[in-house]
């Protein structure tokens, strides 16, 4: 399915801000549980009318972040200015500027979905909420859903009232705490839509995310998050870009009788790095390179002097995914299966308790 | 106030749209009100009561032992005042006045019952005339006038209904608002309010109005309903009535916060409302009086809070008692409120997760 591409269309800032200057400006920012440290000391600079997007696993620190900026966690050290506001001193001020998605439901139940607006307006103490209620529910697409009561609405549906919901005081920036898990794919390219809508409506807006795939074709700019440091922060091209590669090769071998190891194909003509991983039995050799042509001639040869059988050999454009690889030397795709998996049981656990 | 406002009429909507909670607002305390009378049909549960006044002769000493060795009838003695206004509150079955000295027309035992002519004041009257024959021993000279006083004549629905209303009460604030405030925390509901520039009281404020106007629609909607059926009689001040109403609601929605508070999740707050629940039930008056529990069980009623809701409900509403009667209740009831709530600030948490 194509999806117009994020082209940087001229956003309207109903702030006042000129786009592109710096809204929300964080420095050296800590967080300390007991045993670990969720959020180390990390710097960042969100701009005006920009869609930013914080990706990586989980347990890097996303989440832990969004809620210093927004006011529901202390932080340990560091500094965190919204529009102007000290977020930590003045977080009363702040509140009223920024509109919140959190990654939970968190949506009273028993309303519908145009009660659910007006009653968020009122706590706001925005003007005249109900007038505003057609216009922001059809900003999300719920235009037909009003009436519906938060129970019947799907799990997508959900997710598009609580981006109505965190945009009913018209603020500066809105936070988006991964919009899109747990949703299937057409939903989630529909909701991309409207994040981009959002946007170019004037907003700000500030997400996470664990998917590659969904950075790279929503964000205007990334900050990839592991282990509580900021690893890398640039738009998607401008990330791709300083990896100084333009593709990946990779192949499966077959015949494990003697896979070289990893220095062996490191020194294939090309290759930046090179990762040979096990995936659900199989062993996979990942060679991200600068020149695709040299490596695939480089591969098999080494191929045909080893006696390897190579399949499923393709070469693929970079992505964010060989960002990810290049600064943590793993992968990220194997990691976010097991998020997966444990999403799913957490989600039928919550389900039994309704 | 916008916002208030807007919040209180958000959770009236909520809460009559929330079907649980009408099941344990009115269904199924209306289920009780529909059956019990129809079981307890006889009259309110344990002996008939003989009171016993007048001057101390051994004709009254042998009486009494009489009345004890048949082993049918609660004895009460007391002054002569005391024993007449508990007959009025058709407490007594029967009320036996003892004169001075021996029997004799000028100076007869007087038996005084109530205007309803119970069967349980029968059978008390035919025995003290049957116990009188043995101790005397001569049918024609015992001067025994009998005599009916105006009482309240008060019902099995008139004791019930009043525990009933307090049970649906007690369900609203220890079961329903403890596990839908859980519920809030865990959906992460509470948060989503800390992010926003509206006070947490003002949701907590307005979510307790909304409580407490849904107990009134509720205990109003049931008192209708044994009204229409079994002819519900409510004797005392409706303002009093609303006010222990609302007070007895103000005690349980406190204790339900502080389940809450305490509740790690649903479950546990579900637990934590039915364990405490349950027992009161059966222990604090709603069924059968306190007064009929066995001896050794009845200092427990003084510790559960029920207990003291169905007290300062039953007493106006059965017997058409003023607030000077009822004083020490709410004060309890009172008091119970403030600490439920000095608790549920105490362990309040924003969010599920223990950090």
């Amino acid at each position: 399915m194509a999806l117009p591409s994020p082209a940087p269309i001229p956003p309207v800032t109903s702030a006042g801000q000129a786009p592109g200057a710096p809204i929300i400006e964080i420095r050296g920012l800590t967080k300390r549980y007991k045993d670990f440290t969720a959020v180390d000391g990390i710097d960042l600079e969100v701009r005006t009318g920009e869609i930013f997007g914080i990706l990586g696993p989980n347990g890097a620190g996303k989440t832990t972040t969004l809620e210093m900026i927004e006011g529901l966690r202390a932080p340990d050290a560091g500094s965190i200015t919204v529009a102007g506001l000290d977020a930590i001193g003045q977080s009363d001020q702040v509140r009223k500027i920024i509109g919140v998605q959190l990654q939970s439901t968190s949506l009273f139940p028993y309303l519908s979905a145009a009660e659910l607006v007006e009653l968020f307006g009122h706590m706001y103490g925005t003007p005249n909420p109900k007038a505003r209620v057609p216009d922001l529910l059809a900003l999300v697409g719920l235009q037909d859903k009003a009436k519906a009561r938060v129970e019947e609405l799907s799990g997508g549906q959900a997710q598009r009232l609580s981006i109505a919901l965190a945009l009913v005081n018209q603020p500066k920036v809105t936070f988006l705490d991964e919009p899109t898990t747990g949703l299937d794919p057409h939903a989630r390219r529909s909701l991309w839509e409207t994040i981009l809508g959002v946007r170019n409506a004037g907003t700000t807006v500030v997400l996470t995310t664990h998917y590659m795939e969904e950075a790279e074709v929503l964000c205007d700019r990334i900050a990839i998050m592991d282990g509580g440091h900021v690893i890398a922060c640039d738009t998607p091209a401008g990330l791709i870009r300083a990896l100084g590669q333009e593709a990946t090769v990779s192949a499966s071998l077959a015949s494990a009788a003697s896979v070289p190891d990893r220095v062996a194909f490191a020194a294939i003509p090309g290759v930046t790095v090179a990762t040979v991983v096990d995936e659900q039995g199989e062993t996979r050799v990942r060679l991200q390179t600068a020149d695709a042509q040299a490596t695939l001639v480089g591969l098999l040869d080494l191929a045909k002097e080893r006696g390897l059988t190579l399949g499923d050999l393709s070469s693929t454009r970079a992505t964010l995914e060989d960002v990810f690889i290049q600064r943590t030397g793993r992968t990220y795709v194997s990691e976010e299966r097991g998020k997966e998996e444990r999403e799913k049981r957490g989600r039928r656990r919550s389900a039994r308790r309704m | 106030m916008q916002s208030f406002w807007a919040m209180l009429v958000a959770n009236l909507k909520m809460s009559a749209r929330n079907r649980a909670a009408f099941f344990w607002n009115i269904a199924f305390p209306a289920v009780f009100i529909l059956i019990f009378p129809a079981l307890f049909s006889s009259g309110i549960g344990g002996q008939p009561s003989v009171g016993i006044t007048g001057a101390d002769t051994p004709l009254r000493q042998q009486v009494v032992q009489a009345l004890k060795d048949t082993g049918s009838f609660e004895i009460y003695e007391g002054s002569r005042e005391e024993e007449q206004t508990a007959l009025e509150k058709s407490d007594r079955s029967l009320v036996i006045v003892f004169p001075e000295g021996e029997l004799s027309e000028s100076s007869p035992l007087q038996l005084l019952t109530g205007q309803s002519d119970s069967p349980s004041s029968k059978i008390a009257v035919a025995s003290v005339r049957s116990a009188l024959l043995d101790i005397l021993g001569q049918p024609q000279g015992i001067a025994v006038t009998q005599q009916q006083v105006a009482d309240l004549n008060t019902r099995f629905i008139d004791f019930f209904t009043p525990g009933v209303l307090a049970m649906s009460i007690m369900n609203a604030g220890m079961i329903g608002l403890s596990t839908a405030f859980v519920g809030y925390r865990e959906r992460g509901i509470l948060r989503r309010i800390k992010v926003t520039p509206l006070p947490l009281w003002k949701f907590v404020l307005s979510r307790i109005l909304a409580a407490l106007a849904i107990v009134m629609v509720s205990c109003f909607a049931l008192m209708a309903m044994a009204k229409i059926v079994w002819g519900l009689n409510v004797r005392g001040n409706w303002l009093l009535i609303v006010g222990v109403l609302a007070l007895g609601g103000l005690a349980f929605l406190g204790i339900g916060y502080a389940i809450a508070a305490i509740s790690r999740n649903v479950e546990t707050a579900a637990v934590f409302g039915n364990a405490l629940s349950f027992p009161m039930l059966f222990l604090s008056g709603v069924f059968i009086p306190v007064s009929s529990m066995p001896s050794w069980l009845q200092p427990v009623a003084y510790i559960l809070p029920l207990r003291y809701l169905v007290d300062a409900l039953r007493k106006p509403m059965m017997y058409g008692d003023g607030i000077g009667a009822v004083w020490v209740p709410l004060l309890v009831l009172a008091a119970i409120f403030l600490a439920g709530f000095g608790v549920a600030i105490r362990f309040f948490r924003w969010d599920a997760t223990a950090k």
